[in-house]
Formats: structure tokens, C-alpha cells, sequence
């Protein structure tokens, strides 16, 4: 079986970890110590990790936890997704077919803590790191609760230099924001770090229940008087037919697999959407040395920046506009890409399909917020289609329509990750004004967020939406009456 | 201009009202619902049927609508099965109060039985029967779709030119000369007779009639799991805790438990049901310990003070009709309530007599039915 490990690379250098063997599927394997299950298996070949009710091949799609591609049996508990499961010495790895047996093991007793913080943040992405170093700068205790085993969110697999100002990391690589803004987490006594725990709602009792998903069962109680939502946004799906079969990826999924993991998601590839994430995988994938064979465009125009574009047609890749994907083939995994030309209305036009020989397609066709937690706990959630789907109504310091709760970053509306570090900052501040610890800085950032950087013209559109679901104190008092 | 017939509420009770209408040729009928349709308990109910019961309305009531699921399955596509009931019993005074309750139930033609731990395990396999002194099975119960049951009648009446309206509200129902106007949030509804079957929302739209009818909402909890391989059959209940779990058609286990609860209060999610679901069943079923919770729901059960329904013509105001204040139970009755209304509308007596002990009247004339067991 051959190898999909990455050993040279212009940017990145992949400082793998302790060998480790596990079984899949009944065969010993081995990965390194510090990748998830799905990470160490692809790099080994494997592409199938559970087969639908139908008998349809399932893949890696998300690599992050979102999706429910990758959900595997492992030491004989079913339905464990194997993309955010750390791999170590004697895992049982096995994949599903269809509905699974119901588990064969139990593991531990569940013990049990309860937490009291001035402050909860959910999510380590940008916003939620930046939120949690502010608020904690100044003194307040807070819980930050990761789902993924590693902190930094999408931080970890950017591996372009940030644009903008730099006291907002402007000029940093992303991978290097993330590692700098966990190390100051980590070596915060004010921060108390839960990693590979989910928060799974807010309860009348006036908790956040948090539990461990992988490792020692542990269920936390937390309590805060503030609480900052900064669970980002999943990969959008694209209808083709076909788009379930393995090697059809999410862009930020095979971003993962190598930037993070210094794994060849594929030798040759298609992407799907030309806005700013897929023109930076494209360059990434060139990076990792896949074959890029093309990029479609649905629309008459590039999405993303013209510097971007422009690097990836220096390389000889083609960016075709009003073309889309009509289908993959293949039998256990995409074998062969077939994109066609659209007309003015978005349909396809016979008689102009093209076949590319690909083992990869990469959808870049848009995030979608992920607001299931802010749902549940009853925050007012309206759909915005430049913000990418139901993102919660706020005031200008980022409260929701539920009152000592506040949004930030990619779930109150898809932006870029400088967007998040200051929304997650801004609404770090306004907590501390309410506190009574302001020390100014809050008008700066909110004056540097709408009047500085959402004025450039490619994000107009994102400006737009986010005003749409700003509302002034007033307004929201309104609206949490009406509510009521 | 004037239906012949509005009936407010869109749950399973409405549109089986409105099926057997159809199905007999009555025509000109509007369903409304403040939400959508089923968006009420039908969706968010256990799912189970039953006759044993223990009062002799309920198992009439019950013993037809177990006749008419089968032949609903049949003609609208519902998936049904008639997979029983099993209560565990954990207290020596338990079993004695079931020995009592299955000879009621045999004299009726319900044929519930006491069986022992033993047989439990073989009727639901992976059970830990330790606490288990007896239990109860009952094996005509089994297990509609509510799913099915709301969309396949709903898709049957739209295909007979019913017309059903999602998002509209009944504010007020009014005598307006020999018919009613149904007050909404997009104006006045007018029709011949009205039918209300709102659930929770009975008794307020009721009072605008000037009817008073003793119904209280009680808020109730329920989860469901992720879905397995079937594991065990029967809707299984613990008699001493008041909690149950029934493995739906599509895997998925539903767990309902009873907490501590006010009338009429506004249902919110709470740990302590989270923890009494995980508590009693993961006792029962240890493999449960490793299973996630998909979803967590509230719902009220519209509870009378004998936790029998209220169904039937409103006695002095001739052309109104209510079907509410089912107690829990408005799911598995829905196709005998169906067509023992539509007799009504249709000017005929239900074909189960016992259906007309459940007149709204019997409160005001103090003839109330009284139920040892209500659950499920």
C-alpha cells in the first residue's frame, strides 16, 4: 500500500510524532503519535471508512468533527468520528456498514465536575483564542472548551501569511497565529483549558453541560455569568452525482489532512469554487504536490482576491468560469471528474462536458455557521445568504438576543479569520465594560472593525450581511420583549 | 364565504378527523395550524398503541383504533408493527395492583399477561433484569410512524381537494349567525361547524367560546438517541420511575422520563431529565452508557382531572366539536377519535359507545372517569 506522507514541502516542516500501531479492520497499522485515526489511515491508502445503509462507500469529507462521514466503530464503540479521535498504542479501528450493532464495550465511569467562571468560551478558533487571552488578561476566570484534541480551530492549517494590520497578525503565517495564541492559553493561570469536550447545551438549571468525547469520560457542569459561542462554520455540500463517493472532500478537509498532517489528499485533483479558499487549497495542493487539473467556477467571474487567482495562473492551473461539476465516477473512490458548461440561468448545456482523470475533488463552494449550540439555548437566529445561512442577531457588542451571551468569528456570519480575531476581541471588551474594567479599547476595536477593515471593497458583501443583523441596545430589548 | 368545516389543528387527530370525512364524501373542509402540520405531540410522541388500559373507555376506545392501525398501514403506507408493550415491575405491590389490572384488561378481550424476568430477557435482548421481580407484556401494542402517520394522511387529503393552511393562527372562534368565524392572524375563516383539536392550545381557544373545559398542560421531556441494528422490540416502561424506551422503526431509541412539573408552566429543557433517562436506562441497558444523545425535546401532555379525553360535540352549541385533552395518549387513539368525530359531524353516533362517556358535558354533570395508570 503506498505512502500519502508529505516529506518535502516549501513551507512546512512535519515534526511527526512516536510511532504507533493500531489495528483496522483486523490489519496492524501504523501512525504517529499526535494525528487522528482518519489522518494516520489515509496516509497508509485507506479511503473507505463506512459504508451508508445503502451500501454507498463513505470518506473523509470535513476532518474536523462536523460531518458524519468518518463515523467508525473504535474499541467497540460505534459511531466514533475518526477525524478528531487521537491515535495510540491498541486502538480497535473498525469501519460500519449500514446502522451499527450497539456498543460492546463500556468504558469507566463518567466522574463528574463542577465549574463556576466569570467567563465560558466555545470554540479555540481565532475568536474564541482571542476572546479568551483578552477577557483573562484582565483578570476574569475562564473555561475555553475545544471539541477538536488540539486548540487553534482552522488556525492550524493555514499556511498563507495573514493580510491586514499587524497588531491583528498581519503578515504571520496562520499555523504560526494559532501555535503563538495557544501557547499564551496554555501558560494563562486565568484560562482553564478543556480539549476533546463538546458543550452539548444549556439547561434551565442554569448550566452548560460539557463532555469529553474521546479518552476518560468526564461530564462538566459549568456555570458563568458570561458566555462567548465561537463554534465557526462546517463545509457546504455540492449537488453532483455521485458527491458522496470517497475523494470527494471538503476544501478545509484536505487543508487538514496537509498542512496540518503532512498528508497528500490525492495525486490529482479538481476544485470546486474559485472564491478565496479554493484558489489558496489550489496553491496548497501545488504546495503538497497534487496535480491541480482545474478549478470550476459556476459563475461568470472569479470569486476570491485577484492575488490569489493570479499565483494560481502563474502555475498553469486553469480557473474555468461558468463550468460546474455534473459528476464523479469511480467504484470505491473518485476514479474520474466530469464538469460541465453552464448557461446564463445555471443549467447545463449539453454537449460541452469535460473529463478530468482526478482522484480528488475538493469542494470550495462556501461554510455554512454552525449554530446548533446558540439554537438550543434560544438566541434568535436569522438567515442572511452573504453570511452563509442562520447566523444569530447581535447588538454592536456582539450580545445575542440572549442576554450575557455573545457571539464571535464565523458563526455570526462567514468572514475572513482577521474578522474573527476582532470580533472576538470586541466581544471580550464589551464584556469588561460591563465588568467595570474597560480600559478604552473597546471603541478602538469596534471603529477598527466597521470603519478600517470591513470598508475594503471585497468585503462589501459580508458588511452588508453583518449589518442586516446588527441592532442597537435599543432594538434588541425590542426584540428580546417580542421574544419573550 | 362559509366552509362547511374548519378544524383547527393539524395533528394526527385533525387529519384522521378530516381522512374519514373525505373518505365518507364530505367535502369543503379547511385544517389550520398555528405552526405546520404535526408540529405539535404527534411529532413529538413515543409513537406507542395500546389497549391495555385500565378503565373500560379507554380499552373500547383503544381495542378499535388497534383494529384500525393496521388497515390505516395498509391504505396510507404508515409503518406499524405490533411489537407490545412490557412494564417492568421492580415492587412486590406493583405486581400485585398489574394482577388486578390483566384480569380487567382479559375480561375485556385485552390480552395482556404477567411474565417473569426470564421471559423478559427474551423479549428484550441485552436487558439487565437484576431489579426485575416481574413484568407485565402486553402483545397486541405495538408501535406506529408519527411521521408517516401526520404526512401520508396529509399527502391522502390534499390529493381529495382538503385544504390545508400551515402558519395560521386561531385567535377567536365566534357564533356568527347559524355558522362561526374563526379569528386569525390573516383574518376571519368562516364555516357551517368547527372542530378543535389544538392540543395544548384547546382550552384557550375553547374559552372564547365561552366553554370552559378543565384541561391543564403538564410539560414532558423526551430524547432520542442515534439509531442501531434493532436491538429489542416492545415499548418498555419502568413502572416505578415513570420512564420508558421504545426503539424506533429507523433505530433511533426514544426516552421519555417524568420529573417534577408545574401545570401550565412554559416546558424548558432541564439536566435533571437527562439524568433520570440516563439513570434508569443505562441501568437496564448498560451498552446505553456509550450511546449519544441526538435530540432532546419538550411537549405538554393536555391533562383532564381523569386523564381521559374530552371528544365530541360541544353539548348547547350546536356545529362545534373538540377532540383534546388527550392525557398522553392523542397518538395511539387518533384513528377510532377520527372516525368516532366524523360520525358525529356526519350526524350519526360513534360506533363505540363508550365514546360518548368522553362528552365535554361529563365534568360540568360530575361524571368522571377515573384511570390508575397513566403513562407511555
Amino acid at each position: 500500500m503506498r505512502g500519502y506522507r508529505i516529506e518535502e514541502h516549501p513551507i512546512l516542516k512535519f515534526r511527526r510524532g512516536r510511532v504507533v500501531k493500531f489495528r483496522f479492520n483486523g490489519v496492524e497499522v501504523e501512525g504517529y503519535e499526535g494525528e487522528s485515526v482518519l489522518a494516520s489511515l489515509y496516509a497508509l491508502g485507506y479511503r473507505v471508512f463506512s459504508y451508508s445503509k445503502t451500501g454507498r462507500p463513505r470518506g473523509a469529507f470535513c476532518m474536523i468533527g462536523k460531518c458524519s462521514s468518518c463515523l467508525a466503530r473504535v474499541n467497540g464503540v460505534p459511531n466514533t468520528r475518526i477525524c478528531i479521535e487521537p491515535v495510540r498504542d491498541g486502538l480497535v479501528v473498525e469501519t460500519q456498514s449500514g446502522l451499527p450493532e450497539i456498543p460492546s464495550e463500556t468504558h469507566g465511569d463518567v466522574s463528574e465536575e463542577e465549574i463556576e467562571a466569570d467567563a465560558v468560551v466555545v470554540g479555540s478558533g481565532p475568536a474564541g483564542l482571542q476572546a479568551a487571552l483578552t477577557l483573562a488578561g484582565h483578570g476574569l476566570k475562564v473555561v475555553l472548551v475545544e471539541e477538536h484534541f488540539k486548540l487553534g480551530g482552522q488556525l492550524v492549517k493555514q499556511t498563507h501569511r495573514f493580510f491586514g494590520d499587524t497588531a491583528y497578525y498581519g503578515g504571520v503565517r496562520g499555523f504560526r497565529i494559532g501555535e503563538l495564541l495557544a501557547e499564551k492559553v496554555r501558560a494563562s493561570s486565568n484560562i482553564k483549558v478543556l480539549t476533546s469536550t463538546r458543550v452539548y447545551g444549556f439547561f434551565a438549571e442554569g448550566y452548560l453541560g460539557a463532555a469529553t468525547v474521546t479518552g476518560e469520560p468526564r461530564h462538566y457542569l459549568i456555570k458563568s455569568k458570561y458566555t462567548i459561542v465561537a463554534t465557526g462554520a462546517s463545509e457546504r455540500l455540492a449537488l453532483f452525482e455521485n458527491n458522496d463517493l470517497p475523494g470527494v472532500m471538503g476544501a478545509g478537509g484536505a487543508q487538514t489532512l496537509m498542512n496540518e498532517y503532512g498528508i497528500r489528499p490525492g495525486d490529482r485533483a479538481v476544485v470546486v469554487g474559485s472564491g478565496n479558499v479554493g484558489l489558496i487549497v489550489a496553491y496548497q495542493l501545488l504546495q503538497a504536490g497534487v496535480d491541480v487539473k482545474a478549478i470550476l467556477e459556476l459563475r461568470d467571474e472569479i470569486g476570491g482576491w485577484f492575488v490569489h487567482a493570479a499565483k494560481i495562473r502563474r502555475h498553469g492551473v486553469p480557473i474555468k468560469t461558468r463550468r460546474t461539476l455534473l459528476r464523479v465516477e469511480g467504484h470505491d473512490r473518485v476514479e474520474k471528474a466530469v464538469s460541465v458548461a453552464v448557461d446564463g440561468g445555471y443549467n447545463p448545456i449539453p454537449g460541452t462536458e469535460e473529463a478530468y482523470d482526478v482522484d480528488l475533488v475538493l469542494l470550495a463552494v462556501g461554510l455554512q455557521p454552525s449554530y446548533a449550540l446558540l439554537g438550543q439555548m434560544g438566541a434568535v437566529v436569522k438567515h442572511v445568504p452573504e453570511l452563509g445561512g442562520l447566523v444569530p442577531v447581535r447588538t454592536w457588542s456582539m450580545e445575542t438576543s440572549i442576554p450575557g451571551v455573545y457571539v464571535a468569528g464565523d458563526l455570526s456570519g462567514v468572514e475572513e479569520a482577521t474578522a474573527a480575531f476582532l470580533e472576538g476581541e470586541l466581544a471580550a471588551r464589551s464584556i469588561l465594560e460591563k465588568e467595570g474594567l474597560a480600559d478604552g479599547g473597546r471603541a478602538e476595536v469596534l471603529h477598527y472593525l466597521w470603519n478600517v477593515y470591513r470598508m475594503s471593497p471585497v468585503l462589501e458583501r459580508a458588511r452588508r450581511g453583518k449589518l442586516s443583523v446588527t441592532l442597537s441596545e435599543g432594538e434588541m430589548e425590542e426584540l428580546r420583549r417580542g421574544a419573550g | 364565504m362559509a366552509r362547511r368545516l374548519i378544524i383547527v389543528g393539524a395533528g394526527v387527530t385533525g387529519l384522521m378527523t378530516a381522512k374519514f370525512l373525505v373518505d365518507r364524501g364530505f367535502s369543503d373542509i379547511l385544517v389550520i395550524d398555528r405552526k405546520y402540520p404535526g408540529s405539535g405531540g404527534s411529532f413529538r410522541c413515543a409513537t406507542g398503541v395500546r389497549a391495555s388500559f385500565t378503565s373500560r373507555e379507554h380499552i373500547k376506545v383503544m381495542l378499535r383504533a388497534v383494529d384500525l392501525w393496521p388497515k390505516l398501514s395498509k391504505e396510507l403506507g404508515i409503518k406499524y408493527s405490533r411489537d407490545g408493550y412490557l412494564w417492568l415491575l421492580t415492587r412486590d405491590r406493583d405486581v400485585e395492583f398489574f394482577r388486578e389490572a390483566v384480569k380487567f384488561q382479559n375480561s375485556l378481550g385485552v390480552p395482556t399477561r404477567l411474565v417473569t424476568p426470564e421471559e423478559v430477557r427474551e423479549l428484550a435482548p441485552t436487558i439487565n433484569t437484576s431489579s426485575v421481580v416481574a413484568a407485565v407484556y402486553d402483545p397486541i401494542a405495538g408501535k406506529a410512524s408519527c411521521f408517516d402517520s401526520v404526512t401520508n394522511t396529509l399527502t391522502h387529503l390534499l390529493a381529495r381537494g382538503v385544504e390545508v393552511k400551515w402558519g395560521v393562527e386561531a385567535r377567536k372562534i365566534a357564533r356568527e349567525g347559524r355558522g362561526f368565524v374563526v379569528e386569525t392572524n390573516i383574518g376571519s375563516l368562516r364555516a357551517d361547524s368547527v372542530l378543535v383539536a389544538a392540543g395544548d392550545g384547546s382550552r384557550r381557544l375553547l374559552e372564547t367560546l365561552g366553554v370552559d373545559l378543565p384541561i391543564r398542560n403538564l410539560p414532558k421531556h423526551a430524547l432520542v438517541t442515534e439509531a442501531f441494528r434493532p436491538v429489542f422490540k416492545p415499548l418498555i416502561i419502568d413502572w416505578a420511575t415513570s420512564s420508558y424506551i421504545v426503539q424506533l422503526f429507523n433505530g433511533n431509541f426514544y426516552i421519555g422520563a417524568d420529573i417534577p412539573e408545574v401545570y401550565d408552566t412554559v416546558a424548558k429543557v432541564k439536566l435533571e431529565f437527562l439524568r433520570k433517562a440516563a439513570r434508569v436506562w443505562t441501568s437496564y441497558f448498560p451498552w446505553l452508557r456509550e450511546v449519544y444523545v441526538l435530540r432532546y425535546w419538550t411537549g405538554y401532555y393536555d391533562m383532564t382531572p381523569d386523564h381521559h379525553p374530552v371528544i365530541g360535540p360541544v353539548e348547547g352549541l350546536e356545529g362545534v366539536y373538540v377532540a383534546a385533552g388527550f392525557s398522553g395518549h392523542g397518538f395511539m387513539m387518533s384513528p377510532a377519535v377520527g372516525e368516532a368525530l366524523a360520525s358525529y359531524i356526519l350526524g350519526e353516533r360513534p360506533l363505540v359507545p363508550e365514546f360518548e362517556r368522553l362528552s365535554p358535558g361529563r365534568f360540568a354533570r360530575g361524571e368522571l372517569i377515573k384511570e390508575i395508570a397513566v403513562f407511555g
